[in-house]
């Protein structure tokens, strides 16, 4: 038999430094149900004496684990005899609640305005943005052309205004067919032209028009391509 | 070289010779050359598992120099790649060996050119059985979840234990050492683990290097004849019990539920595993068996560990 002095209270009771007190009881009725005079496994392992030390010690390791004072100063005296950095090994192991999402990731929205206030102050950037709002169509792409001088990421718009990046695209893109219906589209409008601190209600006007236009574009380029159709039936 | 797995377990009736002649025929199913050697000497039983009555072969041939080499006397059973090594045609006294016998038992079956050889021993600790059990740095217990059988068990344990120590040290020191240790009286009951602690306290040197060899020993266990009403867990607490008294390891294979049909297969003179393959205790049979040749090496266990921190 190993000596049962030489062990400490932790490997006694058979659990980790970190255990609750939920475990550290339940290894407490284990180690003892283990040990006593009827268990079925040990009864005739150890002398009556031995028992005896054995049922002492568990009971000591108990008491000792269970009290929030004597664990502290046990686990100091653990630390300086063994050299074990309980504290270090209780910080890195103790149980924490698991986060829903990684704040750290999403943007902090303050700073975030801080950064597009400054950089549309900019000489340069305040040129585009006058010569967009003069233009009497406002295309997708002048609005991306904006976008990437200032520097900001259609994933840091999704995370302040909630537009889905690919709504954002389809708008970027002139692609009509994509776009959400108008009501939905003015609105999302509005709140992109306040993140590029653009005159809402011009940027949605010139928006609205490029829109129209591209439509009519298209109903141009089908009736002709029908007419070729028939032409070619013809 | 095989894989020599003593079967031992200190009480009798335990269903040591139940569980070799399972074993025996699973790990021959899974495709390894098996040989089971029946070592219960004047106690023989083994071979009534396989309706084997007739032999006139055995190791007594092996012993009276008929055969050259123990693997002649081994013969076929009706499992494929599954062989026996009887011994229950032998002659009389065959239960007292001489020690020049036992010796060329052992080293004959450290020989045999099979993958596994599993020993079917025989109850108590005489030198005999504990010897045959020590001819292998492994070994298996088989035990049953009642006092009787556990308190023997650890009887057995012990007495390897004992063994190996005689063994291990040279005699003189043994003796001196259990001279000491009892201290002139005649009652004094040593306990292997004595022992080693007056090694280690009296040379720290030596001591390490018994602990070392000590730690080569593996042993593993199973709870056969498991009824539903004992703690599942009793297995799992003895081992962990003996991993923190005695300086060797232990591993628990797992439960065997009990079955009346057992008993059926018996006097049917065949082996249950063929008669009733697809039975709880047949499962538990099998997985035991895979965690034997390390197929399997964690079924789900219900343990204490479960608690532990991720």
């Amino acid at each position: 038999m190993k000596q049962f002095n030489q062990f400490n209270y932790y490997e006694i009771l058979d659990i980790p430094i970190t255990s609750t007190l939920f475990e550290i009881r339940n290894a407490y009725q284990n180690a003892v149900s283990t040990y006593s005079e009827d268990s079925l496994i040990t009864y005739s392992f150890f002398s009556e004496d031995e028992r005896e030390e054995i049922l002492k010690t568990i009971d000591h390791a108990f008491y000792t684990l269970i009290d929030e004072n004597k664990k502290a100063e046990y686990d100091e005296m653990l630390q300086k005899k063994e050299g074990i950095d309980v504290d270090s090994i209780q910080a890195s192991r103790k149980k924490k609640p698991i986060a829903i999402f990684d704040r750290s990731k999403s943007i902090n929205v303050n700073t975030f305005v801080e950064k597009v206030r400054t950089k549309i102050d900019d000489d340069q950037i305040k040129e585009i943005s006058n010569t967009i709002l003069s233009k009497e169509t406002i295309s997708g792409n002048d609005i991306k052309e904006l976008r990437e001088k200032i520097g900001i990421e259609l994933e840091e718009i999704f995370e302040i205004e909630r537009i889905s990046v690919s709504i954002l695209k389809s708008i970027e893109g002139d692609q009509v067919d994509q776009l959400p219906s108008p009501i939905y589209l003015k609105n999302f409008l509005k709140s992109y032209a306040e993140v590029l601190h653009l005159d809402s209600k011009v940027l949605v006007d010139g928006y609205l028009k490029n829109i129209r236009q591209v439509e009519q574009g298209k109903q141009r380029h089908r009736k002709h391509a029908d007419g070729r159709v028939r032409l070619h039936r013809g | 070289m095989a894989l020599i797995y003593p079967i031992g377990g200190g009480k009798g009736g335990v269903g040591k010779s139940f569980v070799t002649a399972n074993l025996g025929v699973l790990l021959a199913n899974q495709g390894y050359s098996v040989a089971i050697v029946d070592l219960d000497l004047g106690g023989s039983n083994l071979h009534t598992f396989f309706g084997l009555n007739k032999s006139k072969n055995g190791i007594n041939r092996f012993l009276n120099q008929d055969c050259k080499t123990l693997e002649e006397t081994a013969e076929p059973t009706a499992v494929n790649n599954l062989f026996i090594i009887n011994s229950f045609n032998s002659q009389l006294g065959i239960s007292n060996l001489f020690s020049a016998q036992k010796l060329k038992i052992i080293n004959a079956i450290q020989k045999l050119p099979f993958d596994f050889v599993l020993l079917d021993l025989g109850a108590g600790t005489n030198y005999n059985t504990i010897d045959f059990f020590l001819s292998s740095d492994k070994g298996m217990f088989v035990c049953i979840p009642e006092p009787t059988s556990i308190e023997n068990t650890f009887r057995f344990i012990n007495a390897v234990y004992l063994r190996k120590l005689q063994h291990l040290l040279k005699q003189r020191a043994f003796n001196a050492i259990v001279l000491e240790l009892s201290n002139g009286s005649k009652n004094a009951v040593i306990k292997a683990y004595d022992i080693v602690h007056s090694v280690i306290r009296e040379n720290p040197q030596k001591g390490e290097k018994l602990k070392s060899q000590l730690d080569k020993l593996e042993f593993k266990f199973v709870i056969n004849q498991f009824r539903k009403s004992v703690d599942k867990t009793i297995g799992f607490k003895i081992e962990k019990t003996c991993n923190r008294h005695f300086y060797s390891r232990f591993q628990f294979l797992g439960n065997i539920s009990y079955d009346e049909r057992v008993h059926n297969s018996v006097v049917a003179r065949t082996v249950y595993m063929e008669k009733y393959a697809y039975t709880l205790t047949a499962i538990d049979l099998l997985n035991i068996a895979k965690k034997l040749t390390g197929v399997e090496q964690s079924t789900v266990r219900v343990t204490e560990d479960c608690y532990e921190t991720v």
